[in-house]
């Protein structure tokens, strides 16, 4: 990509409460996904309906922010409880272009602890397969096109 | 009968000289992704989640399971002009 670039330093205005930003880069976040997606389901709708309503960026701050601050609990409780599996199965999608059906081995040790000491379980939401389940996945969804979700 | 071993020097030319390029060119992917496979197949989701890596740890293979952002992070996100198109 070409053309000049611009970095602006500008801090925060002062009004708006700080919020630490998630550290987590993308193949964790891939990892932690489902995870995130149940236990922050509330939060993460609200800001979806907010930006539905309105696509300016300073209408939905509140909503970012709880959004934020649920996504880093989560990932502190991770990194509490299940930090070796979790460590695994990302370093697994790393290795193979972060796609999940290259990883089921790491996938479901990591799903069996998150669902022992956190409680969480991992299930494909608006599908009628969960393909993560099925031991020996012929094709990755064989339902017919008009039956598919 | 003695066996025309010499017309078998090409092949092993051959295959030695692609074996090297290859051997080469598939080191200098790994050298420039940190050890790991190329990824393939990107769309601009996949862009933006890897800039946004390079952001919070300086490469854009780079990964960390900290639940807090670097100091930097908030200011570094780069804006890219692009020239007008006057057409």
């Amino acid at each position: 990509m070409s053309g000049r670039t611009y970095v602006d330093n500008a801090p925060v205005p002062s009004d708006v409460p700080h919020v630490d930003e998630v550290g987590v880069t993308s193949a964790p976040l891939k990892s932690a996904a489902f995870f995130i997606g149940k236990f922050c389901q509330a939060y993460n709708d609200d800001f979806m309906q907010c930006k539905a309503d309105a696509r300016d960026p300073a209408a939905c701050l509140k909503e970012g922010r709880r959004v934020t601050r649920c996504a880093t609990e989560l990932i502190n409780k991770l990194r509490e409880n299940c930090q070796q599996e979790w460590d695994k199965h990302w370093d697994c999608l790393e290795q193979r272009n972060q796609e999940f059906y290259r990883c089921r081995k790491a996938e479901s040790a990591l799903n069996a602890c998150v669902l022992e000491k956190l409680g969480i379980k991992k299930e494909i939401p608006n599908s009628k397969i969960q393909v993560h389940t099925i031991a020996k996945p012929v094709f990755k969804d064989d339902t017919p096109k008009w039956d598919r979700p | 009968m003695p066996v025309p071993w010499e017309a078998l020097i090409p092949f092993g030319l051959l295959t030695v000289m692609f074996g090297a390029a290859g051997t080469l060119y598939g080191g200098a992917q790994r050298l420039q992704n940190q050890g790991k496979l190329p990824r393939y197949g990107i769309d601009r989701w996949d862009e933006m989640m890897m800039e946004r890596d390079r952001r919070l740890t300086g490469h854009f293979r780079g990964q960390s399971t900290e639940p807090k952002a670097p100091q930097e992070f908030a200011t570094n996100s780069v804006w890219r002009q692009s020239s007008l198109d006057t057409r």
